[in-house]
Protein backbone atom coordinates (compact mmCIF):
# COMPACT_ATOMS: atom_id res chain seq x y z
CA UNK A 1 0.00 0.00 0.00
CA UNK A 2 2.92 2.34 -0.53
CA UNK A 3 1.12 3.89 -3.12
CA UNK A 4 -1.54 4.98 -1.36
CA UNK A 5 0.68 7.67 0.15
CA UNK A 6 2.13 8.64 -2.88
CA UNK A 7 -1.41 8.79 -4.68
CA UNK A 8 -2.28 11.15 -1.69
CA UNK A 9 0.33 13.42 -2.02
CA UNK A 10 0.01 13.49 -5.77
CA UNK A 11 -3.91 14.66 -5.01
CA UNK A 12 -2.93 17.37 -2.71
CA UNK A 13 -0.03 19.16 -5.27
CA UNK A 14 -2.57 18.68 -8.04
CA UNK A 15 -5.45 19.99 -6.53
CA UNK A 16 -3.36 22.82 -5.23
CA UNK A 17 -1.92 23.60 -8.68
CA UNK A 18 -5.26 23.18 -10.08
CA UNK A 19 -6.87 25.88 -7.25
CA UNK A 20 -4.11 28.35 -8.31
CA UNK A 21 -5.04 28.22 -11.88
CA UNK A 22 -8.81 28.81 -10.76
CA UNK A 23 -9.36 25.58 -13.13
CA UNK A 24 -12.61 23.58 -13.12
CA UNK A 25 -11.34 20.47 -13.86
CA UNK A 26 -8.01 18.57 -14.34
CA UNK A 27 -8.34 16.48 -17.30
CA UNK A 28 -4.82 14.66 -17.17
CA UNK A 29 -1.70 14.33 -14.88
CA UNK A 30 1.86 13.39 -16.00
CA UNK A 31 4.36 12.15 -14.08
CA UNK A 32 8.09 11.23 -14.21
CA UNK A 33 8.79 8.21 -11.47
CA UNK A 34 11.70 6.58 -11.46
CA UNK A 35 12.42 3.10 -11.24
CA UNK A 36 13.81 2.68 -7.97
CA UNK A 37 10.54 4.35 -6.51
CA UNK A 38 8.29 0.52 -5.93
CA UNK A 39 5.59 2.03 -7.62
CA UNK A 40 3.17 -0.22 -9.48
CA UNK A 41 1.67 2.27 -12.30
CA UNK A 42 -1.50 0.16 -12.24
CA UNK A 43 -1.78 -0.06 -8.49
CA UNK A 44 -1.07 4.12 -8.37
CA UNK A 45 -3.51 4.89 -10.99
CA UNK A 46 -6.19 2.90 -8.85
CA UNK A 47 -5.54 4.61 -6.38
CA UNK A 48 -5.65 8.16 -7.46
CA UNK A 49 -8.81 7.63 -9.07
CA UNK A 50 -10.63 6.73 -5.73
CA UNK A 51 -8.98 8.95 -3.87
CA UNK A 52 -9.70 11.62 -6.84
CA UNK A 53 -13.38 11.10 -6.59
CA UNK A 54 -15.72 14.23 -5.71
CA UNK A 55 -12.38 16.93 -6.48
CA UNK A 56 -10.98 18.74 -9.34
CA UNK A 57 -9.44 15.66 -10.29
CA UNK A 58 -11.98 13.14 -10.62
CA UNK A 59 -11.44 10.73 -13.97
CA UNK A 60 -7.83 12.58 -14.63
CA UNK A 61 -5.67 10.25 -16.60
CA UNK A 62 -2.57 9.90 -14.69
CA UNK A 63 0.60 9.14 -17.48
CA UNK A 64 3.52 7.74 -15.98
CA UNK A 65 6.85 8.74 -17.48
CA UNK A 66 8.89 6.00 -16.35
CA UNK A 67 12.80 7.25 -15.31
CA UNK A 68 15.27 4.48 -16.13
CA UNK A 69 18.45 3.94 -13.93
CA UNK A 70 21.74 4.89 -16.01
CA UNK A 71 24.40 2.07 -15.50
CA UNK A 72 27.97 3.64 -15.96
CA UNK A 73 30.74 1.05 -16.94
CA UNK A 74 34.08 1.37 -16.96
CA UNK A 75 34.81 -0.78 -19.88
CA UNK A 76 31.42 0.71 -21.82
CA UNK A 77 30.19 3.89 -20.28
CA UNK A 78 26.28 4.55 -20.15
CA UNK A 79 23.23 2.20 -20.31
CA UNK A 80 20.22 2.29 -19.25
CA UNK A 81 18.07 -0.42 -17.40
CA UNK A 82 14.27 -0.70 -16.46
CA UNK A 83 15.70 -2.40 -12.78
CA UNK A 84 18.70 -1.74 -10.42
CA UNK A 85 21.54 -3.44 -11.66
CA UNK A 86 25.31 -4.07 -10.04
CA UNK A 87 26.65 -5.38 -13.15
CA UNK A 88 27.32 -3.73 -16.74
CA UNK A 89 24.75 -5.01 -18.71
CA UNK A 90 26.90 -5.04 -21.63
CA UNK A 91 29.95 -6.52 -20.60
CA UNK A 92 28.96 -7.76 -16.69
CA UNK A 93 31.95 -6.25 -15.57
CA UNK A 94 31.59 -5.60 -12.18
CA UNK A 95 32.71 -1.78 -12.15
CA UNK A 96 29.69 0.23 -12.19
CA UNK A 97 28.41 3.05 -10.44
CA UNK A 98 23.97 3.54 -10.93
CA UNK A 99 22.81 6.78 -11.26
CA UNK A 100 18.92 7.97 -11.61
CA UNK A 101 16.15 6.20 -11.60
CA UNK A 102 14.75 8.19 -8.17
CA UNK A 103 12.56 10.72 -9.60
CA UNK A 104 9.16 11.23 -8.22
CA UNK A 105 7.71 14.49 -10.14
CA UNK A 106 4.47 15.52 -11.63
CA UNK A 107 5.83 17.47 -15.20
CA UNK A 108 2.27 18.82 -16.28
CA UNK A 109 -1.22 19.48 -15.87
CA UNK A 110 -4.07 19.34 -18.61
CA UNK A 111 -6.99 21.62 -17.11
CA UNK A 112 -10.32 22.66 -18.32
CA UNK A 113 -11.07 26.26 -16.83
CA UNK B 1 -7.62 30.40 -25.05
CA UNK B 2 -11.74 30.50 -25.05
CA UNK B 3 -13.61 29.64 -22.16
CA UNK B 4 -13.93 25.72 -21.63
CA UNK B 5 -10.83 25.17 -23.44
CA UNK B 6 -7.77 23.14 -22.52
CA UNK B 7 -4.59 24.00 -21.72
CA UNK B 8 -1.12 22.46 -20.37
CA UNK B 9 0.38 23.74 -17.61
CA UNK B 10 4.34 23.27 -16.23
CA UNK B 11 4.42 21.98 -13.11
CA UNK B 12 7.71 20.47 -12.65
CA UNK B 13 7.51 19.66 -8.65
CA UNK B 14 8.71 16.91 -6.68
CA UNK B 15 5.75 15.07 -5.27
CA UNK B 16 7.38 15.02 -1.70
CA UNK B 17 8.08 18.58 -1.13
CA UNK B 18 5.88 19.01 1.57
CA UNK B 19 7.89 15.99 3.71
CA UNK B 20 11.91 17.60 2.61
CA UNK B 21 10.34 20.69 4.02
CA UNK B 22 9.68 19.42 7.41
CA UNK B 23 12.27 17.62 6.90
CA UNK B 24 14.33 20.59 6.86
CA UNK B 25 12.71 21.87 9.84
CA UNK B 26 13.99 19.31 11.80
CA UNK B 27 17.34 19.70 10.31
CA UNK B 28 17.84 23.68 11.88
CA UNK B 29 16.40 22.23 15.11
CA UNK B 30 18.82 19.70 15.11
CA UNK B 31 22.05 21.93 14.10
CA UNK B 32 20.63 24.80 16.42
CA UNK B 33 21.18 22.42 19.42
CA UNK B 34 24.45 20.83 17.77
CA UNK B 35 22.21 17.37 18.36
CA UNK B 36 23.48 14.32 15.82
CA UNK B 37 20.88 12.74 14.44
CA UNK B 38 20.91 8.69 13.30
CA UNK B 39 17.55 7.27 10.97
CA UNK B 40 17.72 3.33 11.44
CA UNK B 41 16.17 1.83 8.45
CA UNK B 42 15.83 -2.30 8.02
CA UNK B 43 13.47 -4.92 7.34
CA UNK B 44 11.53 -5.57 11.55
CA UNK B 45 13.97 -7.92 13.30
CA UNK B 46 17.42 -6.76 11.40
CA UNK B 47 18.75 -5.62 15.13
CA UNK B 48 17.63 -1.78 15.44
CA UNK B 49 16.91 -1.57 18.45
CA UNK B 50 19.89 -3.96 19.41
CA UNK B 51 22.36 -1.77 18.04
CA UNK B 52 20.51 1.19 19.49
CA UNK B 53 21.29 -0.41 23.13
CA UNK B 54 24.69 -0.83 21.96
CA UNK B 55 24.98 2.52 21.52
CA UNK B 56 23.59 3.74 24.88
CA UNK B 57 26.02 1.80 26.37
CA UNK B 58 29.19 3.19 25.00
CA UNK B 59 27.37 6.93 24.74
CA UNK B 60 26.28 6.79 29.10
CA UNK B 61 28.30 8.95 30.71
CA UNK B 62 28.95 11.70 27.75
CA UNK B 63 26.26 13.12 27.32
CA UNK B 64 22.28 12.83 26.73
CA UNK B 65 20.64 10.09 24.24
CA UNK B 66 17.00 10.74 23.14
CA UNK B 67 15.53 8.10 21.33
CA UNK B 68 12.19 8.16 19.00
CA UNK B 69 10.58 4.64 18.45
CA UNK B 70 8.42 4.15 14.85
CA UNK B 71 6.31 1.67 15.11
CA UNK B 72 2.71 0.82 13.63
CA UNK B 73 0.96 -0.36 16.61
CA UNK B 74 2.81 -1.28 19.59
CA UNK B 75 5.34 0.19 22.56
CA UNK B 76 7.38 -2.90 22.43
CA UNK B 77 10.52 -1.20 21.80
CA UNK B 78 10.29 1.88 23.60
CA UNK B 79 9.64 0.02 26.63
CA UNK B 80 12.75 -2.02 25.95
CA UNK B 81 14.81 1.13 25.69
CA UNK B 82 12.76 2.74 28.60
CA UNK B 83 14.26 0.53 30.90
CA UNK B 84 17.69 2.18 30.23
CA UNK B 85 16.60 5.34 31.70
CA UNK B 86 16.98 7.77 28.62
CA UNK B 87 14.33 10.04 27.24
CA UNK B 88 12.14 7.81 24.49
CA UNK B 89 9.05 8.77 22.62
CA UNK B 90 7.22 6.36 20.46
CA UNK B 91 5.25 7.46 17.58
CA UNK B 92 2.90 4.83 16.07
CA UNK B 93 2.23 5.45 12.96
CA UNK B 94 -0.60 3.48 12.19
CA UNK B 95 -1.64 3.11 8.56
CA UNK B 96 1.60 4.64 6.96
CA UNK B 97 4.78 2.77 7.02
CA UNK B 98 7.07 5.14 7.88
CA UNK B 99 7.93 8.14 10.43
CA UNK B 100 6.31 11.50 8.41
CA UNK B 101 8.83 13.85 9.22
CA UNK B 102 6.15 16.28 10.46
CA UNK B 103 5.17 13.78 12.97
CA UNK B 104 9.19 13.47 13.82
CA UNK B 105 9.23 17.53 14.01
CA UNK B 106 5.78 17.81 16.44
CA UNK B 107 7.48 15.16 18.95
CA UNK B 108 10.95 16.62 18.62
CA UNK B 109 9.22 20.12 19.53
CA UNK B 110 7.46 18.34 22.92
CA UNK B 111 10.61 16.93 24.46
CA UNK B 112 13.39 18.33 26.39
CA UNK B 113 16.64 18.12 24.57
CA UNK B 114 18.39 20.50 26.01
CA UNK B 115 21.22 17.61 27.57
CA UNK B 116 20.58 15.68 24.42
CA UNK B 117 23.88 15.14 22.14
CA UNK B 118 22.85 12.27 19.96
CA UNK B 119 19.17 11.51 18.80
CA UNK B 120 18.70 8.00 17.31
CA UNK B 121 15.38 7.49 15.72
CA UNK B 122 14.37 3.90 14.86
CA UNK B 123 12.32 3.76 11.80
CA UNK B 124 9.64 1.74 11.37
CA UNK B 125 10.55 -1.93 10.13
CA UNK B 126 10.72 -1.61 6.34
CA UNK B 127 13.03 -1.40 3.53
CA UNK B 128 10.89 0.79 0.97
CA UNK B 129 8.74 3.48 2.41
CA UNK B 130 11.32 5.23 5.01
CA UNK B 131 13.68 5.22 1.82
CA UNK B 132 11.91 7.70 0.51
CA UNK B 133 11.29 10.09 3.35
CA UNK B 134 13.94 12.32 4.88
CA UNK B 135 13.73 13.18 8.73
CA UNK B 136 16.65 15.56 8.60
CA UNK B 137 18.84 13.41 9.86
CA UNK B 138 22.89 13.66 9.89
CA UNK B 139 23.14 9.82 8.90
CA UNK B 140 21.17 7.43 7.69
CA UNK B 141 21.69 3.64 8.82
CA UNK B 142 20.47 1.07 7.08
CA UNK B 143 21.21 -2.40 8.65
CA UNK B 144 20.44 -5.75 6.81
CA UNK B 145 20.81 -8.86 8.75
CA UNK B 146 21.93 -12.29 7.02
CA UNK B 147 19.43 -14.30 7.98
CA UNK B 148 17.68 -11.88 5.00
CA UNK B 149 19.40 -13.12 2.06
CA UNK B 150 22.05 -11.33 0.18
CA UNK B 151 19.32 -10.19 -2.44
CA UNK B 152 17.80 -7.15 -0.64
CA UNK B 153 20.14 -4.34 -1.86
CA UNK B 154 19.33 -5.67 -5.59
CA UNK B 155 15.48 -5.77 -4.90
CA UNK B 156 15.38 -2.63 -2.52
CA UNK B 157 18.13 -0.04 -4.23
CA UNK B 158 16.97 2.75 -2.95
CA UNK B 159 17.53 2.59 0.33
CA UNK B 160 20.93 1.48 0.06
CA UNK B 161 21.93 4.48 -2.01
CA UNK B 162 20.20 7.13 0.01
CA UNK B 163 22.16 5.44 3.51
CA UNK B 164 25.31 6.87 4.37
CA UNK B 165 26.37 3.48 6.97
CA UNK B 166 25.18 -0.17 5.41
CA UNK B 167 25.68 -2.37 8.81
CA UNK B 168 25.44 -6.44 8.13
CA UNK B 169 23.96 -7.80 11.24
CA UNK B 170 23.95 -11.40 12.71
CA UNK B 171 27.37 -12.42 11.28
CA UNK B 172 28.00 -15.04 13.36
CA UNK B 173 25.34 -16.39 11.34
CA UNK B 174 27.05 -16.71 8.23
CA UNK B 175 28.26 -20.65 8.62
CA UNK B 176 24.16 -21.36 8.69
CA UNK B 177 23.04 -19.23 5.90
CA UNK B 178 23.54 -18.60 2.30
CA UNK B 179 24.55 -14.83 1.99
CA UNK B 180 27.39 -13.83 -0.42
CA UNK B 181 29.30 -10.85 2.20
CA UNK B 182 30.93 -9.57 -0.88
CA UNK B 183 27.48 -9.05 -2.94
CA UNK B 184 25.92 -7.38 -1.08
CA UNK B 185 28.90 -4.75 -0.18
CA UNK B 186 29.56 -5.40 -4.24
CA UNK B 187 25.47 -4.04 -5.10
CA UNK B 188 25.53 -1.19 -2.36
CA UNK B 189 28.57 0.20 -3.76
CA UNK B 190 27.16 0.40 -7.26
CA UNK B 191 24.06 2.10 -5.66
CA UNK B 192 26.16 4.72 -3.39
CA UNK B 193 30.10 4.62 -3.93
CA UNK B 194 30.50 6.67 -0.34
CA UNK B 195 28.86 3.99 1.92
CA UNK B 196 30.48 2.78 4.43
CA UNK B 197 29.73 -0.66 5.45
CA UNK B 198 30.36 -2.68 8.54
CA UNK B 199 29.81 -6.74 9.69
CA UNK B 200 28.90 -6.90 13.05
CA UNK B 201 27.39 -9.80 15.62
CA UNK B 202 25.71 -8.09 18.70
CA UNK B 203 26.18 -11.87 19.79
CA UNK B 204 29.78 -12.41 19.38
CA UNK B 205 30.05 -8.54 19.98
CA UNK B 206 32.48 -9.02 16.51
CA UNK B 207 32.97 -5.72 14.66
CA UNK B 208 30.49 -3.60 17.18
CA UNK B 209 33.81 -1.12 18.55
CA UNK B 210 34.20 -0.40 15.08
CA UNK B 211 30.91 0.48 14.37
CA UNK B 212 30.38 2.27 18.04
CA UNK B 213 33.97 4.08 16.95
CA UNK B 214 33.04 4.99 13.76
CA UNK B 215 29.37 6.93 14.97
CA UNK B 216 31.09 8.67 17.85
CA UNK B 217 33.49 10.27 15.75
CA UNK B 218 30.72 11.40 13.26
CA UNK B 219 28.91 12.70 16.52
CA UNK B 220 31.92 14.08 17.77
CA UNK B 221 32.86 15.97 14.48
CA UNK B 222 29.04 17.87 14.10
CA UNK B 223 29.99 21.08 15.19
ZN1 LIG C 1 30.52 -2.76 -19.45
Amino acid sequence: MHELGVAGEILDVVLSEADRHAAKKVTSIRLRVGVLRSIEPENLSFLFEHLARGTAAEGAFLEIVEEPVRIECEGCGVSEARAFKCECPRCHGPNVSVTGGDSLRILTLDIED
Amino acid sequence: MGPGGTVRIEVERAILQSADEAAAAIRALLSERKIFALNLISSPGSGKTTLIEALLARFDGKGGVAVVEGDIETEIDAERIRKHGVQVRQINTHTSCHIQPSRLLSVLREMDLSETRLLLVENVGNLVCPAEVPLGEDARVVLLSVTEGDEKPLKYPLVFKTSDLLVITKTDLLPYVTFDVDRVRRAARAANPAVEIFEVSATTGAGMSDLLDRIEALRAAKK
